[in-house]
């Protein structure tokens, strides 16, 4: 897929948004300073996945984005597990890092992914004028690459070979807390959103 | 990355991607896609194709990808460079659900599993080892120099051998 640099300019724009209203609802639930890093965007053939994504196990909550646009698209929240278990004992304020996770683990983690992921979702729908609502969550607690592998499977029957990344790395340093944004548009939800933001980008100009 | 300390020589194979070789094949982090491996027992050489979809529908540009078109383009590869095969056996690793909650990444896993099993009884090669299904996903090292062994690291933490 060829995007021009103006169209790959306002995408990263609208994951900025996105991730900087996750970034605060993450910062004013642990109260300390989030940094988030510009918004990747990347157009990989499926037989480079495996470059970006790992294998090394992590949890990750995730939802299909419902909404008026395109039933495509998902966002993911991946949190490797050291920082999974720093963000969830900095929740509940807890200490013992070397804690095996359990179901408390996951129940925080599900709200936390909710929370910050209505976030992300009201800021891009805000700035595009449409409805973006995310789906109930699931969570995995396993490796990234094999978790990503059926999205991309349904998104990709037919010709296509290439798929479409949008990360956004939040961290913090006060709980070496590290974790990454993923937005993962269809074809269809992408060409949606880069014609929505060339409507709101001519009605500002 | 995994880094595998008894073979830095690895190759990685990406999904919807086949390699024939005799020196030691990995994919990292199978889903619901499927590792398969078509390994010659005389020759001691094999391939392994990275499956992602059971049926091509007719598309050839990319063999590895899909089931049907995958095993033929092996058992093709594998001939290629000699005259005769040897004997060959398969095995076969992922097609897991990782995410139950979204009810259409559930059949994909399977459907791979089920198509890959039938076209392999449909060339007559026997599956002689596999680890697939579950809820967890899987990277693997295949060693054809070494018996064909496939060792597999699970993402709940357990390590299994094909």
């Amino acid at each position: 897929m060829d995007l021009t640099d103006q169209q790959m300019d306002a995408l990263r724009e609208l994951g900025n948004i996105g991730a900087a209203h996750a970034a605060t609802t993450l910062s004013t639930m642990l109260n300390t300073t989030i940094d988030m890093n510009i918004p990747d965007i990347s157009v990989i053939d499926l037989s480079h996945v495996h470059e970006h994504i790992s294998d090394e196990i992590a949890a990750m909550v995730l939802f299909k984005i419902d909404g008026e646009l395109s039933k495509g698209g998902y966002l993911l929240l991946h949190v490797p597990v050291k920082s999974a278990i720093g963000l969830v004992n900095a929740m509940l304020g807890m200490e013992d890092l070397t804690r095996p996770m359990d179901e408390m683990d996951e129940s925080a983690l599900l709200e936390i992914g909710n929370i910050m992921v209505s976030a992300f979702l009201d800021g891009t729908a805000g700035l595009l004028n449409v409805i973006m609502i995310p789906s109930p969550p699931g969570l995995v607690i396993d490796m990234p690459h094999a978790a990503l592998q059926g999205i991309i499977a349904m998104q990709l029957e037919g010709n296509d070979n290439e798929v479409v990344l949008f990360r956004t790395e939040l961290k913090s340093s006060d709980y070496s807390l590290e974790s990454d944004l993923i937005l993962l548009p269809d074809r269809l939800l992408l060409e949606e959103l880069i014609q929505k933001l060339e409507q709101v980008l001519t009605l500002h100009q | 990355m995994i880094s595998d300390p008894q073979s830095p020589d690895v190759v990685y194979i990406g999904i919807g991607e086949l390699r024939v070789s005799s020196t030691p094949l990995a994919s990292i982090g199978l889903g619901s896609c499927i590792g398969l491996v078509l390994h010659d027992i005389t020759l001691q050489r094999g391939g392994l194709a990275h499956i992602m979809l059971p049926d091509s529908s007719g598309r050839t540009d990319r063999p590895g990808k899909y089931a049907d078109t995958a095993i033929s383009a092996l058992l093709e590869e594998l001939s290629s460079n000699r005259k005769k095969n040897g004997e060959i056996v398969a095995k076969m690793v992922g097609g897991a659900s990782m995410f139950s909650q979204f009810s259409e990444s559930i059949s994909i896993g399977r459907k791979n599993i089920e198509r890959t099993r039938q076209i392999l009884i449909e060339f007559s090669i026997p599956l002689c080892g596999e680890d697939v299904g579950g809820k967890t996903g899987r990277t693997m090292f295949y060693y054809p120099a070494n018996g064909g062994r496939i060792i597999i690291k699970r993402g709940d933490g357990t390590i299994g051998e094909i």
